[in-house]
């Protein structure tokens, strides 16, 4: 029964967005059909650039991300007291208390030519004049999008590191390693599950944003959800499906790779209270 | 043997006593309910008064408010997938939509006869009457659909100490500002303000800046990317109070804008300005239309056109002009001067000068907003272009 709930509710809207890509956008409705002209519309114009720069703005994020999260996350499993871990953690939920529009709102108010930063920046003499860059551009949509989804990256690499066992890594230590070789061969490997995890947290986050690259980005900023979501405007349903087909697809081969590559069942079996 | 089956005879009568009580307080409850209707109105946050106890005591019926998207998706979706066509009465929304509206039956023709304030608004025979381009903001294929609840004129706003006095959109193009503008997330606002610039300054010549062909859009957009590359816009907005706050933060000094977001900036103590362009306005009006369910008795019906008939008159209008700054309808005005128990000496006299102000505008011209133009499939794309650019 629950297979079957999760078949009909996750699997059946995907597999409708799929059927209505194919189909023909007629008038202000629809005519099925079996029609790659939608597909052909995508690849052909505008939107491709729009694809090409989310899949590179997620990927580079994912990586920046996953670069900030791994220290932190390393540090929580490892050198924190076993009464703090559970508050610390806590505290990267904190900002989801808040609505992450809101979030993104304040950023601009922040980092706005008047914003506290620039007006920090140049009562200490550090900048002449208010520094343009801080808002409506690349670092404030890859400042909006780290905010924003670099929390959620924390979970999963440090339930992977947490679960390594400990015996592993003094085995290392008394064979004679250091511990930058024992982090490399050891600890590293150990946690590529979480970290995979991780990263597809938040490169899925940062390809489908919308409005962090809305909010922060300045000149029309566009990423795939902004172009799908423009799509909708003009009720044009079928090209809206394919592109959402498109990014469930490059989703779907992510995940594929990643169960190629790791043994999901390491952190499955974790989350699951497993060993 | 059941409980039911060992009822006593008391038990049955008190049982009957209740039993007949439950039915007439049913019966009181359905001809209270044939008696007044509750109405749902879909507004974009315009429209609401926030108070309709007027009309509830006018009349008996009362108003239920909810939130509705302005945008073409937003609005069909909510009505064809969202319920909307079985429980909205009505829905108020930026008119020019009545073509994928009607197309897709999800509103129905109105008896104008049936609303006695309709008769007396001059503005719609003056502003909006059959034959005119202001007649795409209630009217399609020659029939009624829409009540006109507010008019405007768009031009954009702007930082006198910083920038002047200013009077044309030439000001959003001009070099002297590059950095410092900011236009409006919207083909149909941007891109005909555009085109009037291009067509006024001899850059291009678009025969009809309200619809223009593919040709023409294409013209405006690459100029538009054209700016775009030298830096000329320091963001494109896309809500309200994003463009507020560019504003009253000073992050912008000239933008394409609404008039309301600079009542809002004046509140917050920023010196901003509405120009008056020499090239006209962007004018547009709202329509609230009848959701065409099948199922509505001909008592919602009533009511339902009762509600219109009350948004047409003096106190809605007065509330609407002085909540939001815009034109309503000819009664408001009067009605706020002859109402001191309802409306200050001052909020009078800020409602007569706002309706003034903008019916100057509609005098001086400009042209409509098109929110349906016949090529919107190219508009899209063409924004696209400009915001991928």
């Amino acid at each position: 029964m629950p297979l079957a709930l999760i078949v009909v509710l996750i699997l059946g809207p995907l597999a409708i967005t799929l059927v209505v890509s194919f189909w023909q956008k007629v008038g202000f409705s629809m005519r099925p059909a079996i029609s790659f002209e939608n597909y052909a519309a995508f690849f052909s114009g505008t939107r491709l650039n729009v694809l090409l720069r989310s899949i590179w703005v997620g990927v580079s994020s994912a990586a920046l991300m996953l670069l900030l999260a791994y220290p932190i996350a390393y540090l929580i499993a490892t050198r924190l007291r076993a009464g703090l871990v559970r508050p610390v953690l806590f505290l990267f939920a904190v900002p989801f208390l808040v609505n992450y529009v809101v979030r993104t709102f304040s950023w601009s108010e922040i980092l706005s030519r008047t914003g506290s930063v620039n007006t920090t920046l140049v009562a200490l003499g550090i900048a002449e004049r208010p520094l343009d860059w801080l808002l409506f551009s690349d670092f404030a949509v890859y400042l909006g999008l780290i905010t924003a989804y670099m929390p959620f990256m924390v979970f999963p690499i440090w339930l992977s590191l947490s679960g390594i066992d400990r015996r592993l890594v003094e085995a290392s230590w008394m064979l004679g390693e250091g511990p930058f070789s024992t982090f490399r061969r050891i600890v590293l490997p150990l946690s590529m599950p979480g970290v995979m995890a991780a990263a597809i947290f938040g490169f899925v986050g940062a390809f489908g944003e919308v409005a962090v690259s809305l909010i922060l980005g300045g000149t029309g900023y566009q990423l795939l959800g902004n172009t799908i979501q423009s799509a909708l405007n003009t009720l044009d349903y079928p090209l809206a499906a394919a592109i959402s087909s498109v990014a469930t697809i490059l989703m779907l081969a992510l995940i594929i790779l990643w169960a190629q590559i790791f043994d999901l069942r390491l952190l499955l079996g974790k989350i699951m209270g497993r060993t | 043997m059941t409980k039911s089956a060992n009822l006593n005879r008391r038990e049955t009568l008190k049982l009957a006593a209740a039993g007949s009580g439950v039915a007439a307080l049913s019966s009181m409850l359905a001809t209270q309910a044939w008696a007044s209707s509750a109405l749902t109105l879909a507004d974009i946050g315009v429209g609401d008064t926030g108070d309709w106890s007027p009309f509830t005591q006018a009349t008996g019926h009362s108003v239920n408010v909810v939130s509705m998207g302005n945008a073409p998706a937003a609005v069909v979706n909510q009505l064809l997938a969202g319920g909307g066509r079985t429980n909205f009465n009505i829905v108020n929304i930026v008119g020019g939509m009545q073509e994928p509206l009607v197309e897709n039956a999800l509103i129905r023709e109105l008896d104008t006869s049936r609303m006695p304030n309709w008769e007396t608004n001059d503005y719609i025979s003056d502003y909006l009457a059959d034959g005119t381009p202001g007649f795409d903001f209630i009217g399609y294929d020659g029939r009624i659909f829409g009540v006109p609840t507010v008019l405007q004129g768009d031009s954009f706003a702007y930082l006198p100490e910083e920038t002047g006095k200013l009077d044309s959109y030439g000001a959003l193009f001009d070099p002297k500002f590059r950095g410092f503008v900011s236009l409006e997330d919207n083909y149909t606002t941007a891109g005909q303000k555009t085109a009037l610039f291009l067509n006024a300054s001899g850059q291009a010549q678009i025969a009809d800046p309200a619809d223009m062909t593919p040709e023409e859009m294409r013209t405006v957009v690459d100029f538009l990317i054209e700016q775009k590359r030298a830096g000329q816009f320091r963001v494109i907005w896309s809500s309200f109070e994003q463009a507020v706050s560019l504003l009253t933060s000073r992050e912008v000094h000239v933008i394409d804008c609404w008039e309301p977001m600079v009542f809002v900036a004046r509140d917050q103590g920023t010196n901003a300005v509405y120009a008056q362009p020499r090239e006209g306005y962007l004018l547009w009006a709202m329509a609230a239309y009848i959701v065409d369910n099948p199922d509505m008795s001909e008592e919602d019906l009533e009511a339902t056109y009762q509600l219109l008939d009350f948004m047409l008159g003096g106190w809605y209008g007065a509330k609407i002009t002085l909540m939001r700054g815009y034109l309503t309808n000819p009664l408001a005005a009067q009605y706020a001067a002859d109402h001191p128990d309802q409306f200050s000496a001052e909020e009078a006299a800020r409602i007569r000068e706002i309706s003034e102000g903008v019916q100057a505008k509609f005098e001086k011209g400009g042209t409509w907003q098109n929110r349906w133009p016949t090529h919107v499939d190219v508009y899209e794309e063409e924004w696209q272009r400009f915001k991928s650019a």
